[in-house]
């Protein structure tokens, strides 16, 4: 059997990870070996697919000139392609669940269906679709990163992440793009549940711990028991709509609030101001204020922003995230007092105001000691090497985020399943007959916390029967509701009376059906072979071109570091492999970009001493003044 | 008797396979999915114990390798084992399956208020009522959800005393007292039970409105 790699499939990042010698670690690729590959996907008009850097590259923004000039480039949809980031936001929506600012920002065929579907030149892509590029990268890149380790081994069985409150349509559709990619997802973990994984394999934890993940686009909550390798979920809690997507967003609009609607709304503007603003609120985790500088044709930007101006903004957000907590803590019957242990997950808990909330609810700081960008990766990793028996008596169970049922007489909402129950659970619920000879009974799932079915989510409906024709409420069945480790509601039907299965055809309410499915999958087989080898071939030529590029912009910089030997090595391989790049021998061009690697190593590194010496200096000074 | 999807050996049914480990699919009533006898007082320090040695036993991350039908068998074990768990683990969902085990239930059409709470509850209904109509804002509307509060606190003693009478109900049947007053008795406790749950539930309701308003 083949390993199974951890994936974390993140709204504006995403990762993968295995475990090695016992311990999880990220694989990094690409010419610059990075283990973060951005969740941005470019989709050229001629259906030419880009992810990562690259896409960011080719995204709409506004750039200047070297004399000055602002000019717009990248795909501003349409009929000129589009890059789509966030995608994860969409995932296993029906178009009239998108919100209002996530339908702003590109263009869909259709949002009225039950999944909707991005409009790029003349092809349509569901979410799935682009989420599956989002993985055929991480699974090229990784294969690719073993092989220049030595080892031919194929990705093809793993466990993805995702946010604990996602619902089972949600779910679904991450399966769905796992399989659009061609890869078995043996397990979807939450998030949070795959960080406490990470964080209790270090330290042999023992306790309730909390895990507060609050990332790009999405905020969990869960408290979880640890006790002798059991990691069990108490209670879970979140809004699959919230996270620093969100902040950048009010930041924006404080940049652009003097300027006409009409530019606004223009995705060159939107975005190059959407780039200054999560510039500017990285920088404000280490400084108390920073410059923020949107240039715009003929005009610019200048503002400033403070640390407290920020903390002002994303204040109503935390507010949410808090109570949110609260209401976990209270689920999993404890206190704050009764938390151990708090894990901080996503990038958004690295503003300090954050941190600082955090450990005022709980009365504790918050334990940082994993990389909270790399945790769930490393995470879904551990659990990997659980599902493949490796991890002694360690064992995860988790709860179904939000209660399942069914719509009963007069529009109310029936509890089969509660919220935060442990998984797998199955409930029988017994169905009959209303009037004599009825064939079919009609049954509507749903999924939500309110009382009447209209406020919470459709799931599925279902037809049971055909039924014999009999009098009213004689016959007897049983529907065996079960939701399965992955948080994945299945459904089946018993006669009571003859012991027959019915064959029960859900619908679901929303996502895809198996045959849309199958019809992608066909469709990406056809386009698929030469697809495959072109895509490597792309994604190889970007990496030659990634790494040409910051060699250059070093030389440029640092070139007094180099000496003329090796400056001459450096150049002649460099040579070698601009040529090789425009070829199509694809292997020839990974081979060059791993020899330049080896060649750059030594100067990458004397910058890095160079720079930290600068840094020591500079503080000495300031010591000093 | 069931067929082991593993092994194929008819078996008895359990959770576990005798002969060579696989979980088994049975129906099997809560006390005999944990392996307990049927008793109503219960160390819950035990039964977790159990709970989770039985789901490293079962659990379908143990088996993500095996056979589709090991696997699905792995997976309605697992189901069966945590909704015991859960059934057995929480004091009033066991008194209720207690009654269904025993052939009885807490009647639907009783809608009767247990003698007991009807002063309780008429007074309770009153005040949220007067919660309700009350000007939001107000001097009055303030006035009567700091008195809600304080009813809050007596519906939780009430509900402590009769948590409390379930148990010694509990330690009764397991010393094997007269069935058939303890029926009545579990039933009566059961059905104060709910009633506090509700107006519980309604009374943490109205103060939540009255803090977000």
């Amino acid at each position: 059997m083949s390993r199974i790699f951890g994936i974390d499939l993140g709204t504006t990042n995403s990762l993968i990870a295995a475990m090695e010698d016992g311990a999880p670690r990220v694989i990094a690729m690409g010419g610059n070996h990075r283990a973060l590959l951005p969740s941005v996907v470019a989709i050229a008009p001629d259906g030419a697919i880009t992810v990562g850097e690259r896409a960011i590259e080719m995204e709409p923004h506004l750039t200047v000139e070297r004399d000055g000039r602002v000019s717009a480039v990248g795909f501003a949809g349409g009929e000129y392609g589009a890059v789509i980031r966030s995608v994860k936001r969409y995932m296993g929506l029906g178009g009239d669940e998108i919100a209002p600012e996530d339908r702003a920002r590109y263009t869909f065929a259709d949002l009225s269906g039950p999944v909707v579907r991005f409009q790029i030149g003349k092809r349509v892509f569901t979410p799935s679709q682009i989420s599956a590029e989002i993985l055929r990268a991480l699974k090229d890149g990784a294969e690719r990163a073993l092989r220049a380790a030595g080892k031919d081994e194929k990705v093809e069985r793993v466990v993805i992440t995702v946010p604990a409150y996602f619902n089972d349509g949600q779910r679904q559709a991450t399966k769905d793009a796992g399989r659009l990619a061609g890869l078995e997802v043996v397990r979807l973990v939450n998030e949070p549940t795959a960080a406490s994984l990470a964080y209790g394999l270090n330290t042999q934890a023992a306790g309730n711990v909390a895990v507060f993940d609050f990332g790009g686009g999405t905020f969990d909550i869960s408290i979880l028991s640890i006790k002798q390798g059991i990691f069990e979920v108490l209670a879970t809690n979140g809004d699959t709509h919230l996270g620093g997507d969100d902040i950048d967003r009010v930041i924006v609009e404080w940049l652009l609030a003097e300027i006409p609607d009409a530019l606004k709304l223009d995705r060159h503007v939107w975005n190059s101001a959407r780039m200054a603003a999560e510039d500017a609120k990285k920088r404000l985790t280490d400084v108390a204020e920073t410059p923020v500088v949107v240039e715009l044709p003929g005009h610019s930007i200048r503002k400033h922003l403070t640390r407290g101006a920020l903390e002002r903004m994303a204040e109503p957000f935390l507010a949410r995230t808090l109570k949110r907590c609260e209401l976990a803590v209270a689920d999993a019957k404890l206190t704050p007092a009764d938390i151990d242990a708090v894990v901080l997950v996503g990038g958004s808990t690295r503003m300090p105001l954050v941190r600082q909330r955090v450990a005022a609810m709980f009365h504790r700081e918050p334990l940082c000691s994993i990389d909270p960008d790399q945790i769930v990766a490393l995470g879904a990793a551990v659990q990997a090497s659980v599902l493949m028996g490796m991890q002694g008596d360690m064992l995860l169970l988790d709860v179904v985020p939000l209660s399942l049922g069914i719509e009963t007489m007069g529009g109310v909402m029936e509890r089969l399943i509660h919220r935060n129950t442990t998984i797998p659970t199955s409930v029988a619920e017994g169905f009959t007959t209303a009037v004599d000879n009825q064939t079919h009974v009609d049954i509507h799932v749903l999924q939500g916390e309110r009382e009447l079915a209209k406020d919470c989510r459709s799931l599925a409906r279902f037809k049971l029967g055909p039924i014999q024709p009999q009098p009213a409420g004689v016959p007897r069945i049983e529907v065996t509701f079960l939701i399965d480790a992955n948080g994945i509601l299945n459904v089946n039907a018993r006669d009571e009376r003859t012991g027959r299965e019915h064959s029960v055809d859900v619908k679901p309410s929303y996502g895809l059906t198996d045959d849309e499915i199958e019809r992608m999958l066909e469709e990406a087989v056809d386009l698929g072979e030469q697809d495959l080898e072109e895509r490597l071939l792309i994604s190889y030529r970007n990496d030659a071109e990634q790494i040409l590029g910051a060699l250059r912009k070093q030389l440029g910089e640092f070139g007094a570091l180099v000496d003329n030997r090796e400056r001459a090595r450096m150049d002649e391989v460099v040579e070698r492999l601009e040529a090789a790049r425009i070829g199509t021998d694809r292997e020839l061009i990974a081979k060059l970009v791993e020899e330049l690697n080896e060649v750059t190593t030594p100067f990458a590194e004397r910058i890095m001493d160079a720079a930290i010496k600068l840094a020591l200096e500079k503080k000495s000074v300031e010591d000093l003044s | 008797m069931i067929e082991c999807p593993s092994c194929g050996r008819p078996q008895q049914p359990l959770l576990i396979c005798p002969d060579c480990g696989s979980p088994l699919a049975a129906p099997l009533d809560c006390f005999a999915a944990l392996g307990m006898s049927r008793t109503l007082t219960i160390d819950l320090g035990a039964l977790e114990r159990r709970y989770h040695e039985l789901s490293r036993k079962l659990h379908p991350d143990r088996f993500a390798s095996s056979a589709a039908r090991v696997r699905d068998a792995s997976l309605r074990a697992t189901a069966t084992l945590t909704r015991s768990y859960r059934t057995i683990r929480d004091p009033v969902a066991r008194g209720l399956y207690w009654l269904e085990l025993i052939g009885e239930k807490l009647s639907e059409n009783n809608k009767r208020v247990p003698p007991e709470l009807a002063e309780l509850v008429f007074e309770v209904q009153e005040q949220l009522a007067g919660m309700h109509d009350a000007p939001a804002d107000s001097d009055a509307a303030r006035e009567l959800a700091a008195q809600v509060a304080q009813r809050r606190a007596q519906l939780q003693a009430t509900m402590d005393a009769s948590l409390a009478d379930l148990e010694r109900n509990f330690l009764k049947w397991d010393q094997r007292s007269d069935e058939k007053m303890l029926t009545l008795e579990l039933k009566a406790i059961l059905s104060s039970i709910a009633y506090l749950r509700t107006l519980i539930r309604d009374v943490d309701r109205a103060l939540e409105n009255s803090k977000a308003a």
